[in-house]
């Protein structure tokens, strides 16, 4: 009677996780899954944010339409060579990875995304408008493009540099865990503070950089300003901030790779960089996976360096896809629209997650 | 000690007593954070304004206004989202451009048969300043300034290039042929440039391309049609570009960089707005600053007719607020605090709005503002239009691909026509 008095007080196991979990999961339903799920409904309807605000029946269904205007357009037509260089390193890139998987040298899973990267930079550059045509929404692939292109660029820029600091600071020395402190302190920094430092850094008239090029007799570079600098003055400042995570994961990779690798090493004479080579990357490739992984899915979501600092300019050469979609909802009160192109940044971050996910599980394998 | 407490209570409310009414407000023009009381002091929009509200808090009985961090970059997307969220600031600034946008939703409260209550006389305002209010037949919102576009002009460097008469005024030219011809004699003179502008940033290049346009009696849109493709847009454009063409300007200065080479003696005519002639007579008291000769001049025509780009500052009440008869009253207190500040305001330089201090002699005594007179009349803005923001966004967005970006005129224009039509369109 008494073991049965115990028994009926006591919660099963699955009854104590969902109660453990219950705080969680309101949470995450409350703030994550519901809005996401109100973002798509709200993208499939004509919703302007003020009037509906004032007046809810202000909104009108209107099905995939907007996504129809920001993706399509009016007559497009598609050819293979519309967009000869892009196309062309699609299809070099797609035989690339067929001989990558037939040779073994890279996975399936590996060759399989290639692959597909592949064939979308093969197929989608080569949708154009054709006589008499026009994109509905001119500025929405253009934008899409620019982010591609600065996570392109920062993303193995943030991977790169981290690597390398992390593997010069890995050494159990006080000026070292200072130097790791430093390294990870642009980090901490909030993007208003980190863009305001560079605009001072790149200001042709006060910066330090023009008064570095001024002093060696060069004229000075105007960065945020200069269609060809001002993408590159936002990775450089987008690098600088974002290092310091890369970095400590790449160091908990480094300090889990056992001593006795690079003893057994020496003695095969492989010290320095092909110690580094041979030994210290082969056993990073989780870590530099997902720091790249992570890092990709990040950068899609720039805002901040972009509204900042250039505004998306000059010539919206630096417009990224939220700082359209900021604009689209709050200043043009666009809501529907502006889901829709959320709904499509989601979409590709999502397969990004899904490529991690499987490389992981086959990496376990 | 229960009871202690209690009556400690009940005497606090009565000392604060039960009108007391908090109110929030929303402004631009930048954070200052020692403003003070004294609101004949201070220098500069935001110290002015701030001073003014302090007042406000301090000397109306029973109110004290919080000001909201806001961001001048943001604002109005702030504004939105707030509105959006059923929790906008009880009082807030706005520009007579936004008054379609927030008006034409009913997000305003329409003040007209409230302001002579609250002290504030409408016959006292310009014309011009409750026609900026006005929408629909009713007033929303208590208007602070004309603001307009003005060339600050360095004199020295005009002396050095010979381009002052015989009263000591600058010589201004009257066609896109004399602008060059000045620019020229600058740089043969002085090796500087002319003329200098933000045209990298904020919508200053715009305005001054508009500005060329309604000169010519022409307009970016007519109705629900742009009108940008056209022959006087052409006209406008290359007015200017002729000047980076011939190296006698620079268009990657932005706001802060214009406004620098302008005060280092960089730069002869610094094209900006009404919004900052106090605190260049104050740079030039400064010794350690190059502009010492500072003279401020209407924006010259170039064309057929006078125009300069030109708005104005208003102050609204969300129209939520009504329903708070309390705070409502509250709110038209701080308006008429405002209103009654008319001078202290038209200090950084700004056109005040009511009749009684335009005529009065202390607004005439301010700094420079017999050199600016002219432009009250010429003051101009685009038709109105709920897409007012994006608008002005293409339109920098395409000519700073002119000047910086070397995409032709006839593509940037035809690129821009396109766009406004989708907007309007919309």
């Amino acid at each position: 009677m008494a073991i049965g008095g115990r028994q009926r007080n006591h919660l099963s196991q699955a009854q104590a996780a969902w109660l453990l979990l219950l705080p969680f999961l309101t949470v995450y339903g409350a703030f994550l899954v519901y809005p996401f799920f109100r973002g798509i409904w709200i993208s499939l309807h004509d919703w302007n944010l003020l009037a509906v605000a004032f007046n809810p029946d202000a909104r009108e269904f209107v099905g995939l339409r907007n996504y129809e205007r920001i993706l399509w357009g009016r007559n497009i037509e598609w050819a293979a060579l519309a967009n000869p260089a892009l196309q062309i390193t699609g299809m070099i890139g797609f035989g690339f990875s067929a001989f990558l998987y037939w040779t073994n040298r890279a996975s399936r899973a590996t060759a399989i995304a290639l692959g597909l990267a592949a064939v979308l930079l093969f197929v989608l550059p080569g949708f154009h408008p054709g006589e008499g045509g026009r994109w509905y929404d001119r500025r929405f692939w253009p934008t899409v493009g620019n982010t591609i292109l600065f996570v392109g660029w920062t993303v193995p820029g943030v991977t790169l540099s981290s690597l390398v600091l992390a593997a010069a600071l890995n050494r159990e020395t006080r000026a070292m865990s200072v130097l790791r402190t430093l390294f990870f302190l642009s980090q901490v920094l909030s993007v208003t503070v980190v863009t305001l430092i560079w605009q001072i850094m790149f200001s042709p008239r006060q910066g330090l950089i023009a008064n570095i090029t001024e002093a060696f007799g060069g004229s000075p570079i105007v960065w945020l300003t200069d269609e060809r600098f001002a993408m590159v003055a936002i990775v450089i400042t987008t690098i600088w901030w974002s290092l310091g995570i890369a970095m400590i994961l790449f160091l908990a990779g480094l300090q889990d790779i056992s001593r006795d690798l690079y003893e057994a090493g020496a003695l095969d004479n492989a010290t320095g960089v092909r110690a580094f080579w041979y030994i210290t990357l082969p056993n990073l490739k989780r870590t530099i996976t997902l720091v790249i992984v992570l890092q990709i899915i990040l950068h899609f979501q720039v805002f901040g360096q972009s509204h900042l600092m250039t505004n998306g300019g000059p010539n919206d050469t630096t417009q990224v896809l939220v700082r359209y979609v900021y604009q689209t909802a709050f200043r043009d009160s666009e809501l529907g629209r502006a889901s829709a192109m959320a709904v499509f940044l989601f979409v590709i971050m999502g397969s990004f997650s899904i490529l991690q996910f499987i490389i992981g599980r086959e990496e376990e394998n | 000690m229960k009871h202690i407490l209690i009556g400690a209570a009940l005497a606090t409310a009565a000392v604060t007593g039960a009108s007391a009414q908090e109110l929030t407000l929303g402004r631009f023009f930048g954070a200052c954070e020692d403003a003070g009381t004294d609101t004949s002091v201070s220098v500069g929009e935001a110290c002015i304004i701030q001073s003014i509200i302090n007042a406000a808090s301090a000397e109306i009985d029973g109110v004290t206004v919080d000001t909201l961090p806001t961001d001048w970059g943001n604002y109005y997307d702030q504004i939105i989202a707030a509105y959006a969220g059923g929790t906008p600031p009880d009082i807030h600034v706005l520009h007579r451009h936004r008054i379609p946008q927030f008006a034409g939703l009913g997000a305003l409260a329409d003040l007209s048969d409230d302001l002579a209550a609250a002290g504030i006389d409408v016959t006292d305002w310009a014309p011009a300043a409750l026609d900026a209010v006005s929408y629909n037949g009713g007033i929303y919102g208590v208007p602070m300034d004309f603001h307009a576009n003005l060339w600050h002009v360095n004199m020295d460097l005009m002396t050095a290039a010979g381009l002052v008469d015989d009263n000591g005024a600058p010589i201004l030219p009257s066609s896109p042929e004399e602008l060059l011809e000045h620019a020229q004699m600058m740089h043969d003179a002085t090796g500087l440039d002319y003329l200098a502008a933000d045209f990298a940033q904020f919508p200053i290049g715009v305005r001054l391309v508009l500005a060329l346009m309604w000169q010519q009696d022409a307009n970016i849109f007519d109705g629900d049609t742009a009108t940008i493709d056209t022959e006087a847009a052409r006209n406008s454009v290359t007015a200017i570009t002729q000047l980076f063409d011939a190296g006698l300007a620079n268009p990657q200065l932005n706001y802060a960089d214009s406004q620098q080479a302008f005060l280092n003696g960089e730069a002869a005519i610094l094209v900006n707005g009404t919004w900052v002639v106090d605190f260049y007579t104050a740079e030039a008291a400064n010794e350690d600053v190059a502009l010492s000769n500072y003279y401020v001049a209407d924006f010259p025509t170039l064309f057929d007719q006078g125009a300069t780009w030109a708005d104005s500052h208003m102050w609204a009440i969300p129209s939520s607020l009504q329903d708070n008869e309390a705070e409502y009253q509250a709110a038209l207190q701080v308006l008429a605090f405002i209103n009654d500040h008319n001078i202290d305001w038209a200090r950084t330089g700004h056109m005040a709005v009511r009749n009684s201090v335009l005529e009065s002699e202390a607004y005439a005594n301010l700094p420079h503002r017999s050199e600016y007179s002219g432009t009250a009349a010429i003051a101009r803005d685009t038709p109105p239009s709920a897409n007012y923001g994006a608008i002005q966004d293409v339109l920098n967005r395409e000519l700073q691909a002119i000047w910086l970006t070397g995409k032709s005129v006839d593509d940037a224009l035809a690129d821009a026509q396109a766009e406004v039509q989708d907007l309007l369109d919309r």
